[in-house]
């Protein structure tokens, strides 16, 4: 697949200073930058040192990360710088710091007050709120997405030394994905059934989860959400949907070729797509099975 | 009368909780009101969506007295899923008000919105099938999800959020026109053009959904967010609206109506009179009739047609009975 035009025009894009927003401003987006970083290192591992200083310099103290530049609360987006340093294989102890951070954080609804006050008051949301995982940025619930990239960022980096607090954490992510299937397989940001009425699963929600849930064991709902998935991606006309499927279907060991094909016609030389999030994560579908998955966990 | 200083300083220190406690009370929770003598409504009869409704909104605009001369117009619809029915404000009304703004005089018309749940903006807006609408280069579509932020001090203080970071595209814009989907919706009673604002807040920053928020209270949420980005005219999707378990799951109610107003608090209390409501039994509205516009039907001229209540009510979910209109209007 012709990737060449697109990643050209990735690299267009990269700010003066280094990193990447997520469409013509200045303000560098962290969630744009790694995924640009697995870009530009799957075709050009020599750039690590370059593209990952912008990460390296957004760190906070406390080991997090924003979702930009300017921003000073911790977000979502330190597990995914962890996996974009994970790819660089970065030795600074920026990851150590940012894994500490993200075995103390935790959805809301952690707190015993609100676990009892879901449990007992608020029904509205079928879920069960012993099962938690990550927010998007503290003092918010857990939702699947955050979830999702820090279970796949603490496997990545723990892959070969775990101790048990990482596990059990990462168990009680699985957990919470689990919970948070919807009926008939697939995830959406995390509302599953609502005054008893199903909600629609999201593809990309379904993609990056089962990304995270990669080594499991195939159960019935795993599998469910992988059939929702490959139905789904034969009708997506976006490229950021469909850049996830292809990323997802690829570790299940699933025939991608015919929806990279329909992604390269989607993206063309990437001019057209402005969002530089999704330009990048085009690319590494597009590359998919020619590089090493920069979410691939080894169970 | 004597007094020893122990029971001095208790009493001084009474008089000055219950000091600390009346100001956080009587402070006003806004420091802006919006409230004018007088706003102005227009309801629109229109039965279905076609090529005709671009000349009604031209019409029922033409009622207004407002200037987009050179302006920047942001329209924020309501687009919040890639799903069918009446989800989403329908993108015949949202390219129909573009090029009329435009014909008004306006430089540029922005159409922002930034999906709560749905992460894949794209996908909402081709399953909107807004696409065609955006032909025209002085129409642009802005994912506020993922715009440039600034961080903005709060002009109310109801959530205690304090400040919130928000997009450039909104804040640059001259113009905000909230064109909300009339649905009722299952936390807040209703959703329409007040509620519809909650779009405006990014997800890069807050998440999908805009959970926060949720956290800090949705009524309080709304009342400080239209309190920091002022909503100059409403134009609500009221044609086929959404009965029941809205705002994604309920069913289509045909109601026929676009609503007009250069008022949110106006436009909102029509749009529930409309689907069988009383406006004072929702929160916000009640609240954001204090400084956000006129809620009272003696403060709202009608420019068109007149408020006629539904032969039936719009269905709520069972914690919302409260909202129905004891009296026709």
């Amino acid at each position: 697949m012709d990737y060449v035009g697109p990643l050209q025009e990735l690299r267009r894009r990269e700010l003066p200073r280094g990193g990447w927003s997520f469409s013509g401003s200045p303000q560098m987006s962290l969630e744009t930058t790694c995924l640009a970083t697995f870009s530009v290192l799957a075709e050009q591992p020599s750039s690590a040192a370059h593209v990952i200083r912008p990460l390296l310099n957004a760190q906070f103290s406390d080991g997090s990360w924003p979702s930009f530049i300017g921003d000073r609360e911790p977000s979502w987006t330190t597990a995914l710088v962890i996996c974009a340093l994970n790819s660089a294989n970065d030795l600074s102890g920026a990851r150590k710091r940012g894994l500490s951070w993200l075995l103390k954080t935790n959805g809301r609804e952690a707190n015993w007050f609100w676990r009892w006050k879901f449990k007992l008051a608020d029904r509205a949301v079928r879920f069960d709120p012993d099962r938690y995982g990550w927010p998007w940025l503290p003092g918010s619930a857990s939702w699947v997405i955050p979830t999702a990239f820090s279970i796949i960022a603490i496997k990545q980096f723990t892959a070969c030394n775990r101790l048990d607090i990482s596990e059990r954490r990462i168990r009680l992510g699985v957990d919470m994905l689990l919970d948070r299937v919807c009926v008939g397989g697939g995830w959406n940001s995390g509302n599953t059934v609502v005054y008893g009425v199903p909600l629609q699963a999201h593809a990309e929600a379904t993609a990056i989860a089962l990304l995270a849930l990669q080594d499991e064991g195939r159960t019935p709902a795993i599998r469910d959400s992988l059939g929702w998935l490959k139905r789904r991606s034969s009708s997506i006309e976006s490229a950021e949907s469909l850049a996830w499927c292809i990323l997802s279907l690829f570790v299940y060991q699933e025939p991608v070729e015919h929806l990279k094909a329909k992604l390269a016609a989607l993206v063309g030389d990437g001019h057209e797509i402005r969002n530089n999030a999704t330009l990048a994560t085009a690319i590494l579908a597009l590359k998919c099975g020619e590089m090493i998955h920069p979410f691939e966990v080894l169970g | 009368m004597n007094i020893d200083r122990r029971r001095f300083i208790g009493s001084a220190a009474g008089m000055a909780a219950t000091t600390g406690v009346a100001t956080v009370w009587l402070r006003p929770k806004h420091s802006v009101s919006y409230r004018r003598p007088r706003s102005f409504v227009a309801i629109l009869n229109a039965a279905e969506y076609s090529e005709k409704t671009e000349a009604l909104l031209m019409g029922g605009l033409r009622l207004f007295r407002f200037n987009v001369l050179g302006k920047v117009v942001l329209l924020k619809p309501n687009l919040v899923e890639d799903l069918p029915g009446p989800v989403n404000t329908n993108a015949n009304i949202i390219g129909a008000a573009a090029r009329c703004f435009l014909r008004l005089g306006a430089a540029r018309v922005v159409i922002g919105e930034g999906p709560g749940h749905q992460r894949d903006t794209e996908l909402v807006v081709q399953a909107a099938d807004l696409k065609p609408h955006l032909a025209d280069r002085r129409i642009e579509f802005v994912d506020l999800n993922r715009d440039e932020l600034a961080k903005v001090r709060l002009k109310a203080n109801y959530s205690g959020l304090g400040e919130l970071w928000l997009p450039r595209t909104v804040l640059d814009s001259d113009f905000v026109v909230s064109m909300p989907k009339v649905k009722t919706h299952h936390w807040e009673g209703v959703t329409l053009s007040l509620k519809n604002m909650f779009g405006v807040v990014p997800g890069m920053k807050y998440g999908w959904p805009k959970n926060l928020l949720h956290w800090h209270g949705i009524h309080e949420s709304i009342l400080d967010i239209c309190a920091t980005v002022p909503i100059h005219f409403v134009i609500a999707d009221g044609i086929t609206a959404m009965e029941g378990n809205g705002p994604l799951q309920g069913t289509a109610r045909e109601l026929g109506r676009i609503v007009l107003a250069d008022d949110p608090v106006a436009a909102d209390a029509t749009c529930a009179r409309l689907m069988g409501f009383d406006p004072l039994r929702v929160q916000h509205l009640s609240e954001g009739g204090r400084f956000l516009g006129n809620l009272r039907a003696d403060r709202i001229t009608m420019l068109a047609e007149r408020i006629e209540a539904p032969i039936r009510p719009f269905a709520v979910l069972p914690g919302f009975h409260y909202l129905l209109a004891r009296t026709v209007l």
